[in-house]
């Protein structure tokens, strides 16, 4: 029983370990940026001395991390807007509304979830360059949307399926059509779901770089990622820029995390539990 | 959260049905544009999955029996696949995929055995379980930067084992180690990600024979073997699968930020190999020779391991 207790005490402190090990890069990232070139050469671990605003405008201006951070904004909002809207209008018809064909469309979709973009990036990247849509918004947003409605559908089928069936009869006994129950009933009732999803599919959308350096290959259009990779090149002398560029593009991502840790972790369970 | 919870996947349900007060089918009086109704809420779903996910394989795989350059939209038989093998590049990256499946066990049993220790209440466990996850979400980039300064041959990591006596080593430059080095940073940053998974996986484990196997004196092994394990066989299954693919597919940002394949080749895999092809080399049909080649892969080893865990699973 002793031994037991004390064995709880060294776990502990290995994963307290492994915790410092897994904040700790972030941290020294942090760190970096708020010193000058010269302080960083001389000395990596000690603590900066003060807030160093002009590694993060030089970063955010001459880099232009601005432009970029908007683009990935106007990429997101765009692809998470139409993968909620088109993912739930899928997800109610599959879970709620009988029809033939409903189970094959559903196993499509399931399908389609095991086709990773590097199999077909060749074709799709083709056949975007074909109807002019590579190198612009709506090319990037629908690749995206392409990319993550399968997921997006399936979690909201698992979500829909849970809503009892006498809810959408009642609500057609009132004389509503099914998209007035959709719009009525469902959009409504799955808005925990679609936050979960949405916070997800952003994250997905917003971390990706493979995609966005397919479909943007102009630098007017880089995505943030894709921004940060560049960042690397232009400043590989001057770290501490380097750095603040690397904080810039996860400031956003940490401040999504920190609001929305438990939605985040549902939406990656949701799939899990049921294989 | 209901995400989580709900009970079934996808039931038939009798929506449009039930409001037959006189037990006639509804169907036949059904106007029209309520029996087209389903598919109209589909129809955007039905067309982005078709044209821009499921028609690309079917195109690809047809894309790499022709030609690149010269011989481009002529059959070309199986000529882009004996080129691909011929290719002492993608056999490294093959010999790599080789390595990850061989490093999966290790990628499972991390993130499983933190979940059993949280699960079983050590001290501080809510404090472990979202400080793990935070990597999870962050980009490859953003990962694979921090880990260049970090990795760096004059970098902080050398330093420190430089501190207790150790030689420093060449994480990203040295062909031997780099391939590690990358899959040991994406496992840094995914390992968050099936410790939830498995920490859910946990929430539906019945308590009552955790604790009977405790005060029968069981050892933590021992509960291991004969309690999670075969309790937890289905989320393991996922668990193995799911990382097997991030494995397979999500691993491009880290090597175009780290190492950019290099050094000498030694750490492409084949989603980068397919890249570099398609992006760099101007050779697309090759690239969708290499890019059916990972998709059997994948579903082979994907087959094989499910196959695997049903029949461990049945003999416990």
């Amino acid at each position: 029983m002793r031994g037991a207790r004390i064995g709880r005490w060294v776990v502990a402190g290995l994963m307290t370990a492994l915790a410092l090990a897994t904040i700790y890069p972030l941290l020294f990232t942090a760190n970096a940026a708020m010193k000058t070139r010269h302080e960083y050469i001389l000395d990596r671990f000690s603590p900066a001395t003060s807030v160093r605003w002009e590694n993060l405008a030089t970063a955010w201006t001459s880099a232009g991390m601005a432009r970029y951070l908007a683009n990935s904004f106007i990429v997101v909002t765009g692809a998470v807007l139409l993968l909620l809207l088109f993912g739930s209008m899928a997800g109610f018809a599959l879970s709620h509304v009988r029809f033939r064909g409903s189970r094959a469309l559903f196993l499509g979709c399931l399908a389609a979830l095991f086709v990773p973009f590097q199999v077909i990036m060749v074709p799709l990247v083709r056949t975007m360059a074909d109807v002019g849509l590579v190198d612009t918004y709506p090319g990037l947003i629908l690749a995206y949307v392409a990319q993550f409605l399968p997921f997006t559908i399936f979690l909201m089928t698992t979500y829909y399926s849970g809503v009892p069936a006498d809810l959408v009869d009642a609500a057609r006994i009132d004389g509503n059509s099914l998209y007035g129950v959709y719009r009525r009933i469902m959009l409504p009732i799955g808005a925990p779901a679609l936050l979960s999803v949405g916070v997800l599919d952003a994250l997905f959308c917003w971390n990706d770089v493979l995609i966005a350096l397919l479909m943007m290959p102009s630098a007017e259009h880089r995505t943030l990622m894709v921004g940060v990779t560049v960042l690397r090149g232009q400043y590989s002398a001057d770290i501490p820029t380097f750095a603040s560029g690397v904080l810039i593009a996860a400031v956003p991502v940490l401040a999504v995390y920190l609001f929305f840790q438990r939605r985040i972790a549902d939406a990656v369970t949701a799939g899990s539990t049921k294989g | 959260m209901p995400l989580g919870e709900t009970p079934s996947l996808v039931r038939p349900a009798p929506a449009g049905r039930t409001n037959d007060a006189d037990g006639t089918p509804r169907r036949a009086r059904r106007p029209l544009g309520d029996r087209l109704a389903p598919f109209v809420l589909l129809l955007p779903a039905i067309l982005i999955i078709l044209v821009f996910r499921l028609w690309p394989l079917a195109l690809g795989v047809n894309f790499s029996f022709t030609g690149d350059g010269d011989r481009d939209g002529t059959s070309v038989g199986f000529d882009n696949y004996v080129e691909l093998f011929d290719d002492p590049v993608f056999r490294i990256a093959l010999r790599n995929v080789g390595w990850l499946v061989l490093l999966l066990p290790v990628a499972v049993a991390i993130p499983g055995l933190l979940a059993t220790f949280i699960f079983l209440r050590v001290p501080g466990h809510r404090f472990y379980r979202s400080v793990y996850f935070f990597p999870a979400v962050l980009s490859p980039v953003i990962v694979g930067s921090i880990f260049n300064l970090l990795l760096a041959f004059d970098g902080p990591l050398n330093r420190v084992l430089g501190a207790v006596g150790i030689a420093p080593v060449d994480w990203l430059g040295d062909s031997k180690v780099a391939i590690f080095t990358v899959v040991g940073v994406h496992v840094w940053a995914t390992f968050g990600m099936a410790l939830v998974v498995f920490l859910a996986g946990f929430a539906t484990l019945d308590p009552a024979l955790l604790d009977a196997a405790r005060s029968d004196g069981a050892s933590l092994p021992q509960v291991i073997r004969h309690v999670i394990v075969p309790g937890l066989s289905r989320t393991i299954q996922f668990v193995f699968v799911t990382t097997m693919i991030g494995m397979l597919t999500s691993m491009f940002g880290l090597i175009f930020v780290m190492t950019s394949g290099g050094p000498g080749g030694s750490t492409y895999l084949p989603e980068y190999y397919i890249w570099i092809q398609q992006g760099q080399l101007n050779r697309p049909a090759l690239a969708s020779a290499a890019s059916t080649v990972l998709f059997l892969l994948m579903l082979v080893v994907g087959l094989a391991q499910v196959a695997l865990l049903r029949r461990s699973g049945r003999e416990d």
